[in-house]
């Protein structure tokens, strides 16, 4: 794959190693696992909105911080981007190749995880099968944003999982509950708005239109891959002395 | 480095600092082709003006150019250019051959594999190759970096510290590298803390100190200031004042003071003076307890030169 695709096969490797990988499988599991224990044994009704906390609201962002932010500022701290940066390719498909990563391993894992919880939900008499087929679909295109967003915060700071872990927990998490106008600016709202719409849904009152939404998530994925590569073109590797 | 075949890489009057901080101070030369060290202490600003070469640090005044073009925020430079940077992190999850064949791809090459094998033979690695790097020592880490960056076959190499970490084979090994390299007509600028490492592989020198540049050209000539620079030496004796009264007599001293702690001598010959004194000593029956030069770190001599 090294030869087909150096930059992508370079972040996999990276991104997927032992520990990375069973810790976010263990966290896409969460939402499978929790539905299961509660419809199974505990007799709870699991209703469209369910998938919202558990699945958009909770992993969805995890997985996409994690991955997000090390794809490359954690080759920014160790030192290894030299690597990259002194080949001749051009710095915006460095960040796409590593934005195809980002966004694909977090759709690869949030996708089944909310299918799954799903189908659990519905072996266990709640019809909500469906509905985490579009949460499912709708999660894996907030990945992309989500992803994209952490990786561009990532080429700026070292700080970035602690910015991007503020920015879901107080402003999507608190914020935008309280603040309809805030929702403008929220991938997990933007999320919702696709989310609903494919599950066949009616929106609660003050959410974001179907439109609005797929238009903040596909500025997001754009600004942040052109924010990143600007940052990257202009990137200083200061000298040790 | 004027004199010598055509430059390949352009300093001009070139600074950089860090807010109040000032890592380059002013410094202009030209590099040509064969092998140039740049000698200071650490600290003095080698990686600095290395990076700026290298195209990874603009420079906050002057211009630096490589092959005539500048060479910061030009990727297309990396064609003819290798780095071989100090840090030592290398992916440690590749193998050293999927490390040289990342940089292999990157650089679109036409034939990838035979460069890749090509390169981990230049730095003889061959046998270790399907390891993975994390398992590496740090010299072993050196030379696959050092494969990385030639695997393009790039004119211009430039090495930040290539030989630490290595142990004296292996700097052996790297010293006929970089000679062969040099012969095939390439420009190889190589930067070390380290005197003697320089000295035997050096055509020419640019020696750095504090950001500036205290002196540049033939070696040679160089060695012959840093050896002809005053030295002071520690004296204990058995009779320290007799002993200094002694001293004053020979041409080599200077000045001689005398405190509670023995003899500050001042000679301008190292050589000369260290060959005396016991001569001195043994013919007036006095007892030598220490001979110590107290000025004789690297740093020291730069300082000399840039105070010249």
């Amino acid at each position: 794959m090294i030869a087909r695709a150096p930059i992508v096969a370079l972040t996999l490797r990276g991104l997927l190693d032992r520990r990375r990988t069973w810790l976010m499988l263990a966290l896409a599991a969460v939402p499978v696992v929790l539905v299961g224990l509660a419809a199974g044994f505990g007799d709870a009704r699991i209703e469209p909105d369910d998938f919202d906390s558990l699945i958009v609201q909770l992993v969805l962002p995890l997985i996409a911080l994690v991955f997000g932010t090390a794809a490359i500022g954690a080759e920014l701290e160790e030192g290894t981007i030299v690597y990259l940066l002194t080949k001749p390719i051009r710095r915006a498909r460095l960040v796409a190749s590593k934005g195809v990563v980002v966004a694909g391993l977090t759709a690869a894992l949030i996708a089944p995880a909310a299918i799954l919880t799903g189908i659990v939900a519905g072996l266990t008499g709640n019809d909500v099968t469906s509905a985490g087929l579009a949460y499912g679909v709708a999660a894996a295109v907030g990945g992309a944003a989500y992803a994209m967003l952490f990786m561009a915060i990532s080429t700026f700071t070292t700080r970035a999982l602690a910015i991007g872990l503020a920015y879901v927990m107080l402003w999507e998490g608190v914020l935008a509950d309280l603040l309809e106008g805030t929702r403008t600016f929220s991938i997990r709202q933007a999320t919702l708005a696709v989310a609903r719409e494919l599950a066949g849904e009616n929106p609660p009152e003050g959410a974001i239109a179907l439109e609005q939404g797929v238009f903040i998530l596909v500025a997001v994925i754009v600004g942040a891959a052109a924010v990143a590569t600007w940052r990257m073109s202009r990137y200083q590797i200061r000298g040790g002395d | 480095m004027s004199g010598r075949s055509e430059a390949t890489i352009s300093v001009d009057h070139v600074s950089r600092w860090y807010g109040n901080v000032v890592a380059v101070n002013d410094i202009s030369f030209e590099v040509g082709r064969g092998i140039t060290g740049l000698l200071g202490p650490n600290g003095a600003g080698k990686t600095t003006l290395l990076h700026m070469i290298a195209g990874l640090l603009a420079p906050s005044a002057g211009d630096v150019r490589v092959d005539g073009a500048t060479s910061w925020r030009r990727p297309d430079m990396y064609r003819r250019v290798g780095l071989v940077p100090e840090r030592e992190t290398v992916y440690p999850y590749l193998s050293g051959r999927e490390f040289v064949q990342l940089n292999a791809h990157l650089h679109h090459l036409e034939d990838p594999r035979a460069a890749v094998e090509r390169a981990i033979d230049r730095v003889e690695l061959s046998h270790d190759a399907d390891r993975r790097v994390g398992t590496y020592s740090k010299g072993m880490r050196q030379r696959i970096k050092m494969a990385g960056a030639l695997v393009h076959d790039p004119s211009v190499l430039v090495l930040d510290e290539p030989f630490n970490g290595m142990d004296p084979r292996q700097r052996l090994q790297m010293f006929e590298l970089l000679r062969q390299m040099a012969d095939e007509g390439r420009t190889v600028l190589l930067s070390s803390h380290i005197l003697e490492e320089v000295e035997r592989l050096a055509d020419s020198v640019l020696v750095v100190y504090a950001g500036r540049l205290a002196a540049s050209g033939d070696f040679r000539s160089i060695r012959q200031l840093m050896t002809d620079r005053p030295h002071v030496f520690s004296v204990r004796s058995s009779d320290d004042r007799r002993l200094g009264a002694l001293l004053l007599g020979e041409d080599c001293v200077f000045g001689v003071e005398l405190d509670a702690s023995g003899l500050r001598v001042r000679t301008s010959d190292y050589g000369e003076f260290t060959r005396r004194i016991p001569r001195v000593a043994q013919g007036a029956g006095i007892r030598l307890v220490e001979l110590r030069p107290t000025d004789d770190s690297l740093e020291s001599v730069f300082a000399y030169l840039v105070g010249r």
